[in-house]
């Protein structure tokens, strides 16, 4: 194998070395910064990722490189974009929250940054094993963020961690099956190889089954949700919401990219399998969220429902589906970073994030209920806000391509989801407070918490209000997946 | 010849996996683990892979199982039953494994997943830690690099984690 | 001026959140004049672009407003567009006009209650989804707005959250407007699949109105039967009509507004903007005529018998409701429209005038503990007898000419059953509207003496409103007097150009004068005698002449289980509760602890198993059976030196729902093979 064939390309992966460095930068700041003044380096980290942001859609690369390894076309900018966006928001919030919770520290802010890493790993990764230590490097900085919650962080993390563990496995298992019948890992390959293949190769259908369940371990789907409400609670909230974010959004990029070019000349096969997976997980994570109690495990189940509903968009396999899903990964990104904001600010800070504590948070906390109910609305898919305007595409693209029962067990589960989502609005706007007071914020709490909210609250209005823009990029983003 | 070494190894290593659960001893439970990885070890050299059976019996024989016996016999555990981490679902657990076993059976009986095994060939038994150096160092040198930054995450998380313990 | 339409939901979005966010700061006074302001300057807009429109040749009436492109996707595009036409400006102006009135009500009625910014937040919030439900261009706007005014709703009804029963009848109203939201948005999409597949994927009211014809049929009786599922649970019709009664433990304002004028009509806007679909789908047409006057029937029977001075407006708006749906559902789409406008009047006006009383009463409702007001709150009881009238149906107030309308459009179309049991409603309307009146306002008060010391008329904020709306319901009805026109009433002129597309227009009366004539004197004569019953048994000077039988007591007495029964409102919610929602709560109790239950239920049907097995292999070395059979969690059971002292216990069971998605995810792939 000769260099030139491999085309090392630098450009191909600058943002992703700009990450990484910023990681390492952090890594060693953090040596040289004394015990109380670690939230610099969460300043540092965040102001970090928007700076890169920006060279995100500047390299875009249509070629594989690294030996058919890395492609860094529209689809992984988009996601990437994503990616920034949610960890820049989640770090942010973490400055404040870990002040609270006491335990402020160097590690917590370069090990969410290698998580962003992870992350676009997996969003530009053209090949399966490529993909599969971005999902490892991703996955193994959050089983390490989830436990840095005292108390309740390592029972959750451990949980994650064994059933992470056993899901890569079986993610591994799958690619093997697909290297037994292809004899290459590579996606592209793959997919000129796919189209020779008989109807019934059984290793197809095993590799189909097994990868098909190691990422829906990835994006919470039933039966493979189990780890996410337990991880979701014990992590510090900040991680939580990358985790529902972030992760989420990078197993779709990856389970998108797989199934759409590797295997679409066997869409019919999996796409039965993962009717019934979207199926089944919307309408569980709906029902499931309507007893909770503690607003982490209420939206950890809307995570799982909003999971199936996106699942949807890869269901149907076609560009509208594909930038539905992007669309509505950008649109998740805003109102559940939100979500998890005003959870993380109203909870009384001893982890306790109940359904209770938000009473009467209208007359507290005005804007606080507002955005909070704001992103409620959203969440549970009422125009104009941006929740309706991605479940819309989602809904649209499946009608477009046949799959009506699908679309009507959408709307079913989105109906019963607004009970759950209703409730928060209820407890803040119709329930007094009893009880201690919040603890007053000093400015700088203010300050850090508002620069998120007000983001995400108007990037959730105007994905919305004016859907057109991001569309459009959506639909050019997945332009890649379908042109081949 | 080669299919009665497979039989062999692969009994035992499925005996000793099945006695790593259910002896009481935690020092027995990580012998009979070596004897586990060691079959493992001795099944990649039938696949012809020579570098990865050297791996297996370094790394997994070597490094991990002496750090788990240390912790084991340094923070002396004490005996427990099986059926105390069980929570009663043997019963359902055996049911689940049987039913993966069948359809793997069935699946190789009924020749749906067979792949013929490769001849010895020089390259594959002198070669294979150059074949997998070169690769490792061309074709493979993103996700290589990328296991790096997964080590050194790694690393970092399982001090941070100690530390923080020792802290508290 | 039409270009401005955008404007007139904006200005009450805004000054719902201007009062959501430094309303607790303002004085009172500030959040009233800002939320009624908001509302006020919608309506002279209103009023502009009707000028405006009126104006305009009739075929031009019809203007969209597109204010940008909201979403493209898929060849299809949506705008964000509002339709000006005759039946949006209709509706805008009773929206605005009624709503400012209620606001001005408002800063009066609510001026004790700490929340009052809350209130008029939710309020300009309610009136801005309502606006856009009634001016959006397409089905998506209007799925805004229903979804908004059922938010709204929902935060108005349970207001006073103190109240226990008021956060019940909020929840209550918001999970019944759920199931019937449900059909609306499967309508929805039927509608969309179906175009898609004729190539006409698009949301427009022009467009789908123009391709509706190539739907077909059933589909079509599908889609609009879906529809009509929505206007049921929104607009509290039989079998969804139970939350509407409850409803009335929000403010007074808010029953006025949102559960007399505004929103529960929302359904019969609904069917009327898609009249050409409904006039092509006969068969829907008919079940919701009978839908709608069986629920006008219904609801005025329970109305008959209540005490609750609210709750008989709430049961006669229900029945009111039903009459106008009665009215679409035949075709009649102007005077369903109409009945809609005289009843925003005089409906809006009784709620309105029982605020006025309860609020002088100190908060009862109780009309057996009310009467003689008129002595001391004169304004309040002229008006609200004003409003009893044109609801009874006597001429020349509006309620009168639409409700005839209503009535002689079902007689001259031969459903001559729709019309005998609407004529029998009138006069039960006529009854317990008047029985209400005499029983508030005449005779001697029954109440205790300190609330009798406090009773006074309202401030002028309250008194105002009502008698601007008493002039309203006087003289609403002006707008549907026939025989002056050769075509038609005025009201027919003006909707000719939305409702000529349907089969059914409305065509004038060809049956000749005579017989128009003769059956107004007929519901005129039901009317008048359905208020001397009233006054035979609850006017004290007329009770005289009363035979001895129309005694309220004695009558209750006779009719004993009749009494019970409608007291009782036929036990709808009990059956309802014993039917539905208990079962339903049993099946959310399973899906609460599924994740721990399944898991639970597993384990003990293992247990059950383990059992079972120990019995059958009694002599079975059970060491071994474990140890075999437990080989399969190998990788679980080796962390188990780590668990001990996590003392979680669970994470077994979590590898084994793991495993069981597991294997039915890859046998299922395999034997699709």
């Amino acid at each position: 194998m000769n260099l030139a064939s491999l085309n090392i390309n630098i450009y191909s992966l600058l943002p992703l070395l700009m990450v990484v460095g910023l990681a390492l930068f952090v890594l060693v700041l953090d040596f040289f910064i004394p015990r109380g003044g670690k939230r610099a380096l969460g300043y540092v980290s965040a102001l970090g990722l928007v700076c890169i942001l920006p060279f995100v859609p500047m390299f875009i690369e249509t070629v594989p490189s690294y030996a058919g390894f890395v492609i860094a076309d529209t689809y992984s900018a988009f996601f990437n974009v994503v990616f920034l966006v949610s960890s820049a928001f989640a770090i942010f919030i973490s400055i404040d929250y870990l002040r609270r919770l006491g335990s402020e520290s160097g590690e917590y802010y370069y090990i969410m940054l290698f998580a962003t890493a992870g992350m676009m790993i997996m969003a530009s990764a053209n090949d399966l094993i490529g993909l599969y230590v971005g999902l490892e490097l991703m996955s193994m900085s959050f089983y390490i963020l989830v436990a840095l919650r005292p108390g309740k962080g390592a029972e959750g993390a451990l949980k994650y961690f064994v059933l992470g563990a056993m899901s890569s496995g079986i993610l591994l298992y799958g690619i093997s099956f697909a290297y037994g019948f292809s004899g290459t890992t590579n996606v592209n390959e793959m997919a000129a190889i796919v189209y020779r293949l008989p109807d019934n190769n059984t290793y197809l259908y095993l590799a189909l089954a097994l990868i098909g369940a190691g990422f829906a371990f990835k994006i919470a789907a039933f039966p493979f949700h189990v780890w996410s409400p337990d991880a979701y609670e014990g992590a510090p909230t900040p991680v939580t919401a990358l985790l529902s974010v972030g992760s989420k959004a990078a197993a779709f990029a990856v389970f998108l990219r797989v199934f759409a070019v590797a295997l679409p000349a066997f869409h019919g096969q999996w796409s039965d399998m993962l009717w019934v997976i979207s199926a089944a997980t919307m309408i569980f994570g709906s029902v499931v969220a309507i007893p909770q109690k503690n607003i982490i495990r209420m939206l950890a189940y809307s995570s799982i429902a909003h999971a199936g509903v996106i699942l949807m968009g890869i269901v149907v396999n076609s560009s509208a589906g594909a930038s539905a899903v992007l669309y509505y990964s950008l649109v998740y990104a805003f109102m559940n970073v939100g979500a998890f904001t005003v959870a993380a600010l109203a909870s009384r800070g001893d982890g306790g994030e109940q359904l209770t504590d938000l009473r009467g948070l209208a007359s507290r906390r005005p804007w606080l209920a507002f955005f909070m109910a704001l992103f409620m609305v959203s969440l549970a898919g009422i125009p104009p806000t941006a929740g309706f305007m991605a479940k819309f595409f989602v809904l649209a693209s499946a009608v477009h391509a046949g799959y009506y029962w699908l679309a009507v067990i959408a709307v079913i589960s989105t109906a019963i989801a607004l009970f759950f989502y209703a409730r928060v609005i209820f407890y803040m706007y119709m329930r007094d407070y009893e009880g201690a007071e919040l603890p007053e914020r000093s400015l700088f709490t203010c300050v850090t918490y508002g620069v998120v909210l007000i983001l995400t609250a108007v990037g959730t209005l105007a994905l919305g209000v004016y859907p057109s823009a991001i569309l459009d990029i959506a639909v050019r983003a997945v332009g890649p997946l379908f042109t081949i | 010849m080669e299919q009665l070494f497979f039989y062999i190894f692969s009994i035992v290593a499925i005996v000793s996996a099945i006695l790593v659960v259910s002896v009481r001893n935690p020092v027995h439970s990580a012998l009979y683990l070596i004897i586990c990885f060691l079959q493992v070890a001795a099944m990649f050299v039938l696949l012809r892979s020579p570098f990865l059976a050297a791996v297996q019996v370094f790394i997994y024989v070597g490094a991990v199982m002496v750090l788990f016996l240390f912790a084991v016999m340094v923070l002396d555990l004490g005996k427990e039953r099986l059926k105390d981490s069980m929570h009663s679902q043997s019963i359902l657990g055996g049911a689940l494994a049987i039913v993966l076993f069948f359809i793997a059976f069935y699946l190789v009986y009924n020749g749906d997943i067979v792949a013929p095994l490769g001849a010895y060939t020089e390259t594959a038994l002198m070669k294979n830690t150059e074949v997998i150096g070169a690769a490792l160092y061309t074709k493979y040198i993103y996700p290589f690099e990328v296991v790096s930054l997964i080590l050194l995450v790694a690393l970092v998380g399982a001090i941070t984690l100690v530390m923080r313990h020792k802290d508290n | 001026m039409v270009e401005l339409v955008w404007l007139i939901p904006l200005l009450p979005l805004i000054g719902s959140v201007a009062n959501g966010v430094f309303g607790s700061r303002l004085s009172k006074g500030t959040v009233g004049v800002i939320g009624s302001a908001a509302v006020g300057l919608s309506f002279l807009i209103a009023v502009s672009i009707f000028w405006r429109i009126m104006t305009l040749p009739a075929d031009a009436r019809s203007i969209e407003i597109v204010a940008y492109n909201w979403l493209t996707s898929g060849g299809m595009s949506i705008d964000a567009a509002f339709l000006i036409d005759p039946l949006s400006t209709l509706m805008i102006l009773i929206v605005t006009g009624v709503g400012f009135l209620i606001h001005v009500y408002s800063s009066g009625y609510m001026h004790h209650d700490k929340g009052l910014w809350r209130f008029f937040s939710y309020l300009n919030l309610f009136i801005f989804f309502m606006l856009m439900l009634v001016l959006g261009a397409n089905y998506l706007i209007m799925f805004l707005g229903w979804e908004g005014v059922g938010l709204c709703s929902y935060l108005l009804i349970g207001f006073w959250y103190e109240k226990k029963s008021a956060g019940d009848a909020g929840k209550k109203a918001f999970v019944v407007n759920r199931i019937g939201d449900f059909g609306f948005i499967l309508g929805l999409f039927l509608l969309f699949w179906t175009l898609s597949d004729l190539g006409a994927a698009s949301l427009n009211y022009k467009d789908v109105f123009a391709a509706a014809h190539q739907i077909p049929p059933v589909t079509l009786t599908l889609i609009t039967l879906l529809f009509f599922v929505g206007a049921v649970g929104k607009s509290a019709q039989i079998p969804l009509f139970v939350w509407l009664p409850d409803a009335m433990e929000g403010p007074t304002p808010v029953s006025a507004l949102i559960h007399a004028a505004t929103m529960v009509t929302a359904g019969v806007y609904m069917v009327a903007r898609n009249n050409v679909l409904y006039s092509l789908a006969p068969y829907t047409g008919e079940v919701v005529a009978i839908i709608g006057i069986g629920t006008a029937l219904f609801a005025a029977t329970i109305g008959l018998v209540q005490n609750d001075i609210k709750k008989v407006l709430a049961y006669s708006t229900v029945s009111q409701l039903g009459y106008m749906f009665a009215a679409v559902g035949i075709g009649a789409y102007t005077a369903g429209v109409f009945h809609l406008m005289t009843h925003a009047f005089f409906k809006g006006l009784m709620f309105l005038g029982s605020g006025s009383v309860i609020h002088a009463m100190s908060g009862e409702q109780d009309m057996r503990k009310m009467g003689g007001l008129h002595g001391h709150m004169k304004i309040t009881s002229i008006t609200f007898i004003i409003g009893a009238l044109a609801i009874a149906g006597i001429p020349p107030l509006a309620g009168f000419w639409s409700k005839d309308e209503i009535l002689w459009e079902a007689f001259e179309k031969g459903h001559v059953g729709i019309w005998a049991v609407g004529l029998l409603t009138a006069g039960m309307t006529a009854f317990y509207m008047f029985r209400q009146v005499f029983m508030t306002f005449t005779g001697k008060c029954r109440a205790d003496e300190h609330t009798k010391h406090h009773i006074h008329e309202s401030p002028g904020s309250m008194t105002v409103p009502l008698i601007v709306l008493a002039v309203l319901a006087a003289i609403g009805g002006l707008v549907g007097i026939p025989f002056i026109f050769a075509d038609g009433t005025a009201l027919h002129q003006y909707f000719a150009p939305v409702f000529s597309h349907g089969a059914h227009a409305v065509v004038a009366a060809e049956a000749g004068h005579g017989l128009e004539i003769l059956l107004m004197a007929v519901s005129v004569a039901v009317g008048v005698s359905g208020i001397s019953i009233a006054a035979l048994m609850y006017y004290a000077p007329a009770r005289k002449y009363a035979p001895d039988f129309l005694a309220p007591e004695k009558m209750a007495e006779t009719l004993a289980p009749a009494h019970r029964l409608l007291y009782n409102k036929y036990y709808i919610d009990e059956l309802y509760d014993y039917l539905i929602v208990n079962p339903i709560k049993r099946l959310c109790r399973y899906c609460l602890d599924f994740d721990l239950g399944v898991i639970d239920g597993i384990v003990n049907g293992a247990g059950w198993l383990t059992r079972f097995t120990a019995w059958v292999s009694h002599k079975f070395d059970i060491y071994i059976v474990d140890g075999l059979v437990n080989s399969a969690a190998t990788f679980v059971s080796f962390n188990s030196l780590v668990w001990r002292r996590m003392q979680t216990g669970y994470l077994q069971h979590y590898a084994l729902i793991f495993v069981i998605g597991l294997i039915l995810i890859v046998g299922g792939a395999l034997l699709s093979r």
